[in-house]
């Protein structure tokens, strides 16, 4: 939180996804078509089956096409968005696992060569070595999935790290063999959804039986990321699972998020069945994209959960997504985030202006003003105060209630906030006074994040934390002083800009 | 300055001595430049070529320019794949410059992705399509050089980050951006131009297209000689305008970084020598292979000179920090091993396969 602040306009997630989405889903592609591929080729060559190697081949100028540079840029590109929008957060990553990394590049250096000379070499060097490049290249991809995989899942379950900081307690991690099992499915299960296209250009009269013989691929892929999945997720703690799962989960998106990803595998599953095993002859391209959907569809659904299901930390109980380490709350808390961050304390020291930097150095790798998390959306305004007062017989005025009351006053009733709430001709004559009321709603609730930050700070730091206790389980603390507090409510509060809802100006 | 516009170190330590790191990040840093020499110098070599031999089959020129970017297939990804590990361990050393840097950059660092890509894809549309694909290809690669230069002299000047916070584009008025940026434009041309003669000079004496071969070899041996001598020019010049504490800094430092700087203005003369004393390289195989080998070498101790003015520059804000060292030598180790036997694999793969050709039914 000390280093200067990119606004990107976008949202930090909302960027990240996109880079992290297209990297995931490519790198996964290259190390299970690494693996497809090679074997393709070696019962190509057992079998003397043209039509196999010609399947091995055209895939394999897929893999160089988008393998060699779209994964590995889009992969550096993780590492560039994380040092623009977390730059605290990737340090403390690197620090702890650089030599993860330097030895997954090792690994990323085997593939690439060998990728290279695979490509380049058929039909000019003896099916032997061949083939050798091939395994080569599938060994080095694969390892390099070993490795990051560590570190990925470290991030979730740090486990025994918490206590001892050792790299290798971190390493081999609770989730680590579970998420190895299931992206092991999920590299196979991306392969075949890129390798179906190589497959349809074979001659009519075999194209059946690669289809098929893909199809065999796609169906075990799904059981193993089956298997992976319920395995991930029975290790996982309770104070996570409860996040999305049983009677009555604490985040009600996330217990979506995981059906939909368990529905797309199994439809998924369906169709490989269906279309690839059963009828492979009327496969088309309409098969491969459903197949492409449901199965990106399961291995996005799954990142989200685990991305979710780590909010609001990047290091679970150890290292806040705003780069805050648990172990600052304290000394920020008493010496204030403008001490803390020159990028803070330079500028203007109005309190709004303050309170602008203030936001960006604290919530800005979350929330947006307009777009993405908007932070304007969540904040109560001149407008909501006038349509939850505003009779309807529509439901406007209770519908505005529980968008914008009721996650913080549940326990006070719609006809309670009315009451308690100016009348419409009061709110019109004197705007400001419910400004300042909002002011004061915005800067209780930035006394409680404030307040959260107190009681993590009590909890045992070897073991990861329990949330669900906390207000506002999936946020980072606020930390500063109560002046910096003050400033970031006064700031929030102004950016109501909303007219009178009934002059037609409601956002 | 404003001392406390730099962010704290990190917490978590360094994990292993900072000499490991300084040499891992500068040995990396050297292999990238190999292959980033061959991608930017190639490129912007090949669409000069291309536009003067006009895609004619046969034209010295244009078997040139095919030849670059056929070499570029490999160049690209093998500069990516090395540009990682420098990253890493930058951002190990270096954090809290690097990103702040990048930070104040923005959507420019972030756009050199996807001008890696569209670089890449172009040179790839090239090659199927010709068009005006060469051209986006060296434009976007020339574009990544200038993001480069530019994040490297705003993370150096931390002293210089509120003037870059309001206008991150006025590094470009620094007095060492336009140098800096034509040292390495034209150190990437003249190894990509050794490369293309060292190769046209083999076939040549194989007898292979003896005649157009010897015209590509003494064409790219004279891009190499006047890049050369546009280099010791600008040289001069970069260092004529760093920064007065900076050019002492080298001074003061005795053999450690006079030493190195020596040796690379020995080896550029040199260099200029070796191209000078040759018409036609053809002639002179042995002499070529020097020249590309002297050049490789200019190239290794310049990175240590780049990497000791980057300490001078940053010693003003670097020498207030000390970091925690939390060494993890058994995982160094592993590296370390892990390396030897890739490296290793690496070179037994490309000799089997060297040592494999097949044709029709026996060939993959």
């Amino acid at each position: 939180m000390d280093y200067p602040i990119w606004s990107s306009g976008l949202g930090g997630g909302v960027l990240m996804a996109w880079v992290a989405i297209t990297h995931v889903i490519v790198s996964h592609f290259a190390i299970g078509g690494g693996l497809l591929i090679v074997v393709t080729e070696t019962l190509a060559v057992k079998r003397a089956d043209y039509e196999m190697r010609e399947l091995a081949r055209r895939a394999s100028l897929v893999l160089i096409l988008v393998s060699t540079v779209f994964g590995a840029i889009s992969g550096v590109g993780i590492w560039v968005v994380a040092g623009l929008i977390s730059p605290g957060a990737i340090s403390a990553l690197i620090h702890n696992y650089v030599w993860g990394w330097a030895i997954e590049w090792v690994f990323f250096v085997l593939e690439i060569v060998a990728a290279l000379v695979y490509y380049t070499t058929w039909d000019k060097i003896s099916k032997g070595a061949h083939l050798l490049v091939g395994w080569l290249y599938f060994i080095g991809a694969y390892m390099s999935l070993v490795v990051i995989n560590g570190i990925v899942a470290f991030m979730l379950t740090p486990g025994r790290w918490l206590e001892t900081h050792a790299f290798w307690d971190g390493f081999f991690n609770p989730t680590y063999w579970p998420s190895l099992v299931l992206r092991t499915g999920i590299v196979i299960l991306m392969a075949v959804a890129f390798m179906l296209w190589s497959a349809y250009k074979a001659s009519p009269n075999r194209r059946p039986d690669l289809v098929r013989y893909l199809g065999w691929w796609f169906f075990g892929g799904a059981l193993l990321s089956y298997a992976g999945y319920r395995w991930w997720e029975a290790v996982l703690p309770d104070t996570v699972t409860a996040l999305f799962l049983g009677e009555a989960p604490t985040l009600a998106g996330l217990a979506a998020t995981r059906s939909f990803t368990l529905w797309s595998l199994a439809i998924a599953l369906a169709v490989c069945v269906l279309a690839l095993l059963l009828a492979p002859r009327f496969a088309r391209g309409v098969t491969a994209i459903l197949l492409m959907a449901t199965a990106f569809g399961f291995f996005g659904g799954y990142e989200r959960l685990r991305e979710g299901t780590r909010k609001p930390f990047l290091i679970h109980s150890h290292l806040f997504s705003n780069g805050l380490l648990v172990s600052q709350i304290d000394e920020i808390n008493k010496v204030g985030i403008s001490a803390h961050s020159g990028w803070v304390a330079l500028g203007d020291p109005a309190p709004e202006a303050l309170g602008a930097r203030i936001f960006a150095a604290e919530c800005s790798s979350c929330h947006t003003l307009d777009g993405y998390q908007s932070i304007r959306e969540v904040l109560p305004t001149v407008a909501d105060m006038e349509l939850v007062v505003t009779p309807s017989t529509m439901g406007a005025d209770v519908l505005a209630y529980e968008t914008e009351c009721s996650r913080c006053h549940a326990e006070i009733e719609h006809a309670e906030m009315v009451e308690m709430l100016p009348t419409l001709e009061e709110i019109r004559e004197d705007p400001d006074f419910v400004r300042e009321l909002n002011l004061g709603m915005i800067t209780m609730s930035i006394a409680g994040l404030k307040e959260m930050g107190s009681e993590i700070v009590g909890f045992d730091r070897t073991t990861p934390f329990d949330m669900r206790t906390l207000h506002r389980s999936y946020m980072p603390p606020f930390v500063g002083t109560d002046e910096e507090a003050e400033a970031l409510a006064i700031y929030l509060a102004a950016l109501d800009n909303s007219q009178s809802a009934t002059s037609g100006g409601a956002r | 300055m404003n001392p406390d516009l730099i962010p704290a170190l990190d917490a978590a330590g360094l994990p292993g001595p900072p000499w490991l790191f300084h040499f891992l990040l500068v040995f990396t840093f050297f292999l990238h430049l190999i292959f980033m020499n061959l991608t930017l110098g190639g490129t912007l070599m090949a669409f000069v070529a291309n536009l003067r031999g006009g895609g004619r089959p046969g034209d010295a020129d244009s078997v040139l320019a095919k030849r670059l970017m056929g070499v570029n297939t490999y160049a690209i990804s093998l500069a990516i794949t090395t540009g990682v590990a420098p990253l890493l361990f930058v951002q190990v050393l270096y954090q809290q410059y690097f990103y702040s840097g990048t930070i104040l950059l923005g959507w420019i660092w972030f756009a050199m992705l996807v001008l890696l890509m569209i670089g890449y894809y172009a040179a790839y549309l090239h090659k199927k399509f010709r068009g005006g694909w060469l051209g986006v290809s060296a434009l976007t690669f020339f574009a990544i050089a200038m993001t480069h230069v530019a994040v490297h002299l705003i993370h150096v000047q931390p002293a210089k980050w509120p003037q870059f916070n309001i206008s991150a584009m006025s590094v470009l008025g620094d007095p060492t951006y336009w140098p800096r940026l034509l040292h390495f434009v034209l150190a990437a041309i003249t190894f990509a131009a050794l490369v293309a003669a060292w190769w046209a000079v083999r076939r040549a004496r194989a007898g292979v297209d003896v005649e157009l071969n010897t015209k590509i070899a003494a064409s790219s041996w004279r891009w190499a000689l006047w890049a050369t001598v546009l280099q010791l020019v600008d040289g001069f010049v970069l260092t004529a305008v760093l920064p007065t504490e900076v050019l002492l800094g080298v001074m003061r430092g005795g053999l450690a970084t006079l030493g190195p700087l020596t040796l690379s203005i020995i080896l550029a003369i040199g260099l200029l020598v070796m191209l000078a004393k040759a018409s036609n390289p053809v002639d002179h195989p042995g002499l070529v292979s020097g020249t590309l080998a002297a050049l490789t070498l200019t190239v290794a101790v310049m990175t240590i000179t780049r990497h000791q003015v980057r300490v001078l520059y940053l010693e003003p804000a670097t020498s207030r920090f000390s970091a925690t060292i939390v060494p993890q030598w058994g995982n160094f180790i592993l590296f370390a091993v892990l390396l030897v036997i890739a490296l290793a694999t690496v070179f037994w793969m490309v000799r089997r396969v060297l040592t494999s050709p097949a044709e029709g039914d026996e060939a993959a």
